[in-house]
This record gives C-alpha cells, sequence and structure tokens, in this order.
C-alpha cells in the first residue's frame, strides 16, 4: 500500500489481485473512492505515478471565481447585467498543487 | 465497436438509469467512468463494480459545468488512455404548469420562475451538450472508434407540467441529428451518436409514488409495468455493438399509449 497526500487529502493505493484501488480521506474526515480495479497491466514501480497523475486529474486544484460572468450577461432588453453567476463559473487551473506551498493559517 | 475493452463514461451514473448502465457496462468488460454530484452515489456503485471485478473510476462533477466536464473527460484518458462512449444520463426534473391561476380570481397568482426553468434546461440540455461536446473531441482527436448517447424521453411528445422538462428532452432527441450530420460534413466517420428515449422507469423516483399514482400510470402502457433500467442499459449496449444505428432516437417505453391507446 502507498499513502501520500495531495491538496491536504491523504491517498492510499492499495493491490489487490494485480489490480489497484484508490481511495482518499479528505481535511473534514470524509472519506472517498477515486477508483478500483485500476492499472493491471502497469509496472509496480509506475503505479504511484499513475496514480498521482489521476488523482491531479480527477481533483485540479485552481480558484473558482464565481462572478462577475462577462462572458454570460443576463439581457434585458439591450442592457447586459453581469451579476456573480455560479451557474456559469469561470474555473482557473494553477499548474502547481497548494500543497506545494507553505500552508498560511 | 464492441464493448468489451470500451472505455464509457456515464453521467448521472450514481443512480437510476446511469448506474444500470454503468453496471451493464462493466459486467461485459469495459472500463467504467462514473460522474456524479453525490460521492456517496459514485462510492456505492464504484464498489459494487469493484465486486463484478470491474475496472472503474469515480468522479464528482456538475454536468453544467464547462470545467467540471474537462475534468471528467481528462480523467477518463487518464485513466484508461480512451474513450468510446459517452452516455449523458444525468437529469433533474422541477415539475409544474407555466401558469396558475387564483381560484377565486382567476387571474394568475403564479407563474414558473426561472429557479424551475433554468436548473432543468442547464442540467438535461446544457449537461448533454457539453458532455457530448467534450467527449466528441476527444474521440475525433484520439481517433478512437465512438458513440455519444443523449437521454431523452417520450415526455419530448409533450407533457403537460413539464415544460421545462419537455423542451429540454425534445431537443436531446433531436441532437443525435444534427451532430451526425455535422460528424458527415466534416468527414468525421469514427463517432455515432443516438439518442435513447425512455418511457416510465423503474427507477427510485418512480417506484416509491403513491402506489395509485403508479397503478394509473401504468394503466397506459401496453407492457403493464414499468420499464427496466436494465432493459434501457441493453439497448444502449445494442447501439454500441450495431453501427447502423446511428444520428436518431429510438424510444423504450413498453407501449406508452395516450389514454385511449394511441401509442405515444
Amino acid at each position: 500500500m502507498t499513502r501520500f497526500t495531495y491538496n491536504d487529502m491523504e491517498f492510499s493505493v492499495e493491490e489487490a489481485q494485480g489490480r489497484w484501488s484508490i481511495t482518499y480521506r479528505n481535511a473534514e474526515g470524509k472519506s472517498g473512492v477515486v477508483g478500483a480495479g485500476l492499472f493491471a497491466a502497469v509496472p509496480a514501480d509506475e503505479i504511484e505515478a499513475r496514480a498521482r497523475a489521476l488523482i491531479k486529474a480527477v481533483f485540479p486544484v485552481g480558484v473558482r471565481c464565481v462572478g462577475p460572468d462577462v462572458a454570460h450577461p443576463l439581457m434585458i432588453g439591450d442592457l447586459k447585467i453581469v451579476p456573480p453567476d455560479v451557474t456559469h463559473p469561470n474555473f482557473i487551473y494553477w499548474d502547481k498543487d497548494s500543497s506545494s506551498f507553505p500552508k498560511q493559517l | 465497436m464492441e464493448i468489451k475493452g470500451s472505455v464509457a463514461v456515464i453521467t448521472g451514473g450514481g443512480n437510476g438509469i446511469g448506474e444500470a448502465v454503468a453496471k451493464y457496462f462493466a459486467q461485459n468488460g469495459a472500463k467504467v467512468v462514473i460522474v456524479d454530484m453525490a460521492q456517496k452515489n459514485i462510492d456505492r456503485v464504484v464498489k459494487e463494480i469493484q465486486g463484478m471485478g470491474g475496472e472503474v473510476i469515480g468522479v464528482q462533477a456538475n454536468v453544467t459545468s464547462e470545467a467540471d466536464t474537462a475534468k471528467f473527460i481528462k480523467a477518463a484518458i487518464e485513466a484508461f488512455g480512451q474513450i468510446n462512449i459517452a452516455v449523458s444520463c444525468a437529469g433533474i426534473i422541477r415539475d409544474g404548469t407555466m401558469l396558475s391561476l387564483d381560484k377565486e380570481t382567476g387571474k394568475v397568482n403564479r407563474k414558473m420562475g426561472l429557479d424551475k426553468w433554468q436548473p432543468v434546461i442547464d442540467t438535461n440540455l446544457t449537461g448533454t451538450f457539453l458532455t457530448v461536446r467534450d467527449a466528441a473531441e476527444a474521440m475525433v482527436n484520439g481517433g478512437w472508434p465512438g458513440l455519444l448517447v443523449t437521454i431523452s424521453s417520450v415526455n419530448k411528445v409533450g407533457q403537460v407540467g413539464q415544460l421545462n422538462y419537455s423542451s429540454a428532452k425534445v431537443a436531446d432527441a433531436l441532437l443525435p441529428k444534427i451532430v451526425v450530420g455535422e460528424f458527415l460534413m466534416r468527414g468525421i466517420r469514427n463517432v455515432r451518436c443516438v439518442g435513447i428515449a425512455p418511457g416510465y422507469t423503474a427507477t427510485p423516483m418512480l417506484t416509491g409514488m403513491n402506489q395509485d399514482a403508479l397503478k394509473a400510470i401504468l394503466a397506459d402502457v401496453h407492457l403493464g409495468r414499468l420499464v427496466d433500467p436494465n432493459e434501457i442499459a441493453r439497448l444502449i449496449g445494442h447501439c454500441v455493438e450495431n453501427e447502423a444505428i446511428n444520428a436518431t432516437t429510438l424510444e423504450i417505453t413498453g407501449g406508452l399509449c395516450y389514454p385511449g391507446g394511441i401509442a405515444k
């Protein structure tokens, strides 16, 4: 079994019968499953890298902007209104993990 | 195209029709990506598919978000290297008539607000569009054979109390024709698109309803029972394997009729 932390979540990568399962526990203590039955033909020394890449895809680290969303204005006649709009969230991906930075408390 | 060895992305895969479709594909040797809003549903279905010996990942995502759609498409490719099947099962209802009248005055006292209209359009139509669009992009760029599946409804013909839902579902039924026409126009030959229009189906929403109301619904179904989600899953599986099914929407209703016996 391999354990590592990413974005304040603890991940476990476990092998059973030549296949791998990934589970996690977040900062609030809630647990979940990322996947099961994975990486059947992948060499053992590549498993953690594959798991980390998958986890980064499932849990991208970024900043969610909730408005104003100028790309989706509400139109009233010819008037454009750009309120905070959570139905069309922009999402800016960072290329670094938050865990790469010192934690600010 | 064979199901075995394919990679299937199922939105709304955490319950109902989506769960049945995900399990059907897993049982038949596909690698499965469960997309759902509820992590506890994802966890349950992933564990059950694991118990079947399947290969599966779960991604918590909102299908109305472009960022979330990009996320689960990327995760599918990261986990399994390709995408071959995308089934857009995520859907919601917010029923109500457009106008309601005051019984005493006969004047409008309530009208359907955007709080009931927009989420239904966003999830059932925009969500389907985003899933189909981004899965198609991956299939075209990857050169992988693919099938895109929209989930319409027999209520695409129009259902009172469901102006929002029927409007989205008639669009979901039309989408395969236009998408495949555009594929032909652009020289894209490796990806097909079909719609599935279920009738009344034995999902928790319907089986848990008032039994007298359920009996009244079944009075208009020639089959005499609700459609089983597994029957819908098998139809989608057939669409995967039969490449002649394309650019159309298939109904699976058990013979749902209007009162009096004219089939919907």
